[in-house]
């Protein structure tokens, strides 16, 4: 899959991560330039996925919101949150970190509301994504997701690249799950 | 967006009306071979006719036969399906009434298109799919009235937040074959029909529309080439870990209460 981000800028602000890290070389490949700071055309924010403790939960929304206002009004521009799929469907493991996840998806709907029409906000929520060491979800996840596998870095990229595609006007206010349909119920016949 | 499709071949029910023109056409510019599948076998056809490689199919997918004729015409012509996009559905016209009027025929017309239309279709095209084993993709396209819903049509909101729900069926029995089922629930978009209610000088409901887009963070409808752009995404190699979503494309009208 292949955007058109040339001639426009994208910054990373959060938590450093295989997937932030990885988007970051996506977004470079599809003409995007980073920024480190200041103004961007396409903004990712990154929250922690496997551990809430020792994080600027604050400082990350306080980004959302004084980016995006700025973002609106130069005019346009794409916010898109990296979270866990915990956002949508709480993790018994992971309580605290469900609880900012599920704080921050309900942020990204506001946003997304009182950023229209000129930005367009939504997330990526991740399930079990790694490797022998996982960098998004819990070991018990993969089971139940129906594809049987965790996904990949590059899967969870894939959907937070689409999320960032400028062609992308009517979609906003989403979280948009790479979780091989862990989220979607029962995977397993019981 | 840009999308390896090559050789991947889609079959798109509803496939001549607004949106489903848009997705065929947005399918075929990314290289797959697309089956035009139509209650209006010459709306088919004409489509068909300007995109390379398709096949145009009358198909009336509230009957299981007609389902499954269908199906065997598509394989007949290439062999395999890919990509389902369950985009066929109607909505109540003539009948904007509550709940305790709405007519029993018009109820039935509409749950026996959306709903098991949704289902028939789907049985027939994931037999050969299944049986080939080499995975592959259903969309659903659904509706945000199936997500929040509205007045006056009660039986589409019925059934399309059953569609909603058995999408997530769906990907779940059928994730380990390597067949990934989602939904998109569009808002609204402009097309006839949309115009006739809504968005046309006449529109039944015209005077109200402005009050109706306040609702709408956007404030404006969509493009069919919108919902197109996301059937692309969710028929690509890269949506291979998503699985069970329902993505509303909706200008933000389901995120929140608005006003």
């Amino acid at each position: 899959m292949q955007i058109d981000l040339s001639g426009k800028t994208a910054r990373i602000a959060g938590a450093d991560h295989p997937i932030s890290a990885a988007l970051g070389d996506r977004l470079t490949g599809c003409g995007a330039r980073l920024v480190p700071a200041g103004p961007a055309d396409v903004l990712i924010l990154s929250a922690p996925l496997l551990e809430a403790a020792g994080f600027d939960w604050d400082g990350l929304a306080d980004t959302a919101r004084t980016e995006g206002a700025a973002m609106k009004a130069r005019g346009g521009g794409r916010i898109v949150f990296l979270l866990s799929a915990s956002a949508g469907l709480p993790v018994r493991r992971q309580p605290d970190l469900s609880a900012r996840m599920a704080g921050l998806g309900v942020l990204m709907r506001t946003l997304a509301m009182s950023l229209a029409p000129e930005v367009a906000v939504n997330a990526m929520g991740a399930g079990a994504i790694g490797g022998d060491a996982l960098c998004s979800g819990t070991a018990e996840m993969i089971g139940h997701a129906s594809v049987g596998r965790a996904g990949t870095v590059r899967e969870a990229c894939d959907v937070a690249l689409f999320l960032c595609d400028p062609d992308n006007g009517y979609l906003t206010g989403q979280l948009l799950c790479a979780d091989g349909g862990w989220g979607a119920g029962y995977g397993r016949s019981f | 967006m840009k999308a390896d499709l090559d050789g991947r071949v889609a079959v798109v029910t509803g496939g001549a009306g607004a949106i489903g023109t848009a997705i065929c056409r947005m399918l075929a510019a990314n290289g797959a071979r697309v089956v035009v599948a139509d209650i209006n076998g010459d709306g088919a056809r004409a489509l068909a006719a300007d995109l390379p490689d398709a096949l145009a199919c009358a198909i009336d997918i509230s009957s299981e036969s007609s389902a499954h004729e269908g199906v065997a015409a598509v394989l007949s012509r290439y062999g395999q399906i890919d990509i389902l996009v369950n985009n066929a559905g109607v909505n109540t016209q003539a009948h904007r009434v509550t709940i305790d009027n709405f007519p029993k025929a018009e109820w039935d017309r509409i749950v026996r298109i959306d709903l098991d239309g949704t289902y028939l279709m789907s049985q027939a095209a994931l037999k050969p799919m299944v049986a080939r084993g080499a995975g592959g993709r259903i969309i659903n396209i659904a509706s945000v009235v199936g997500i929040a819903a509205m007045r006056l049509q009660s039986p589409f909101a019925a059934a399309k937040a059953a569609i909603v729900h058995l999408t997530r069926a769906m990907a779940i029995e059928l994730g380990h074959h390597g067949i990934l089922t989602n939904a998109i629930a569009p808002g609204s978009i402009m097309s006839e029909g949309t115009r006739a209610l809504f968005y046309g000088k006449d529109g039944l409901f015209g005077s109200r529309t402005e009050e109706f887009m306040r609702h709408i963070p956007m404030g404006r409808p969509g493009d069919p080439e919108e919902i197109a752009r996301a059937v692309l995404f969710l028929g690509s190699p890269a949506a291979s870990y998503v699985n069970g979503q329902c993505l509303a494309v909706d200008g933000g009208w389901t995120a929140g209460y608005t006003l």
